[in-house]
């Protein structure tokens, strides 16, 4: 893991077993697709924290409020000063999306335990179904950092300015050929395609077969050498929904220390349905050297 | 009342928490898959391809009555949990009864806002097979 640009953000899953007692300063957080796999077992001391129902305001299409987030961490006894390591289900897809919520927040000790669940779980590690409880604490959120979240306006703005576009969906969803993922038909959109000039690089591509990060070389032949992404520049990976980018985001700004990288979460479900708003259907379209 | 309006009752009657624990439970509860049935799972066939977890499905109706086989991995309990809801509900209900269940299952279980919107449409597509199954091999 040495040669990430970040390396102080993932850990193994041998630090955090020897960890696991730590529970004064760390606090390990489970976040998953599906809501009921914690409750089934996990790693002892993991608090829960639903990607949906904790983090997603359920009537405004929005995240949680800063107040609403300020309970959830005192809520599950994170303070300010606590380190916080996320692992989940589907290689730590969730977990991205958890840690880029608190990024948001301005939390500052936030970690990555590499290989997530799958990981912990192949190695045959301790599992516990106790739900732990911490003291209360008072946690003090910051208003949402812009810097690492971009709003539509922005994006259209950031395209025309043929800034960089990473779309991190499925060749067939980035080509227009499937509206949705093939799992997922209600969260469609009234036109496939893609942001003209994105590059398409499917998140997946980041990840080992044991769910683990590719090391630095492989990501680098990916992102910069095959598909030209310049690490200077701005960024801005978009999904489905914005959970997947959030994947791509930790990749590249941790993991290959790209300076300006950005989630549009709102993503293909909001451009897609966006009235006026410029499509492109097709194959990737080669980038110039 | 049939058996899937008072599932329903009683999943409706309880908090988000205790909704959370029947559905736990439902997913412990799943029947294990008949031996005939194996070898079509294995081969990856007669999957629910809406759901992001390999969900199996089987549906025969015979004289007037559903039986209903499934079979989920226990990495993905909430959709382990609504197969066996399903099965507890309709194997061995009458075809007419499965057909005219309500549309909106979710719902009336009250898993939509148990669940949130985006995590509800590969269960909605389970429901969805059993019903059109039901009626179609019902018409044959």
């Amino acid at each position: 893991m040495t040669d990430y640009a970040h390396p102080e953000v993932l850990v193994s899953t041998d630090w955090v077993a020897s960890h696991l007692e730590d529970t004064e300063h760390l606090r390990i957080v489970e976040s998953d697709e599906d809501l009921l796999l914690y409750e089934t077992g996990h790693i002892p001391n993991a608090v829960k924290l639903d990607w949906i129902t904790d983090l997603q305001d359920q009537v405004v299409r929005d995240y949680v409020g800063k107040e609403r987030f300020e309970q959830l961490c005192s809520e599950r006894g994170i303070g300010n000063d606590t380190t916080v390591v996320f692992y989940g289900d589907k290689n730590n897809w969730w977990a991205t999306y958890a840690f880029w919520v608190f990024k948001l927040f301005g939390h500052e000790k936030c970690l990555v335990m590499n290989g997530g669940r799958k990981k912990w779980e192949a190695e045959g590690r301790k599992m516990s179904k106790e739900r732990p409880s911490f003291p209360r604490t008072t946690y003090r959120a910051t208003e949402p950092d812009p810097a690492i979240r971009a709003f539509r306006d922005e994006v259209l703005q950031h395209m025309r300015r043929r800034g960089q576009l990473v779309d991190v969906r499925s060749l067939a969803e980035y080509t227009g050929e499937k509206m949705h993922m093939p799992e997922y038909p209600q969260e469609g959109a009234m036109r496939g395609g893609h942001i003209p000039g994105a590059r398409n690089i499917p998140w997946s591509m980041a990840v080992n077969e044991d769910g683990t990060f590719k090391d630095r070389e492989e990501l680098e032949d990916l992102y910069v050498t095959d598909k030209r992404l310049h690490s200077e520049e701005p960024v801005i990976a978009y999904c489905r929904i914005g959970e997947r980018s959030s994947h791509t985001w930790f990749v590249l700004k941790y993991l290959l220390g790209f300076g300006d990288v950005k989630n549009y979460d709102g993503s293909w479900t909001e451009w897609g349905n966006l009235v006026g708003a410029p499509i492109e259907k097709g194959n990737p379209v080669e980038q110039a050297p | 009342m049939t058996k899937f309006e008072s599932i329903a009752q009683e999943f409706r009657g309880a908090d988000a928490p205790l909704r959370l624990e029947l559905l736990i439970d439902y997913a412990q509860r799943l029947p294990e898959l008949p031996e005939k049935y194996r070898a079509l799972r294995d081969a990856g066939l007669n999957l629910v391809h809406e759901c992001q977890a390999p969900v199996f499905l089987a549906v025969e109706v015979e004289d007037g009555k559903v039986r209903l086989f499934g079979d989920v991995p226990r990495e993905a309990p909430t959709a382990r949990g609504f197969t066996s809801i399903m099965i507890d509900a309709f194997d061995g209900a009458d075809a007419a009864d499965v057909e005219e269940a309500p549309l909106d299952a979710l719902h009336e279980l009250g898993l939509d806002s148990l669940l949130g919107m985006q995590r509800t449409r590969g269960l909605s597509a389970i429901y969805r097979r059993i019903k059109d199954e039901a009626g179609r091999k019902t018409a044959v």
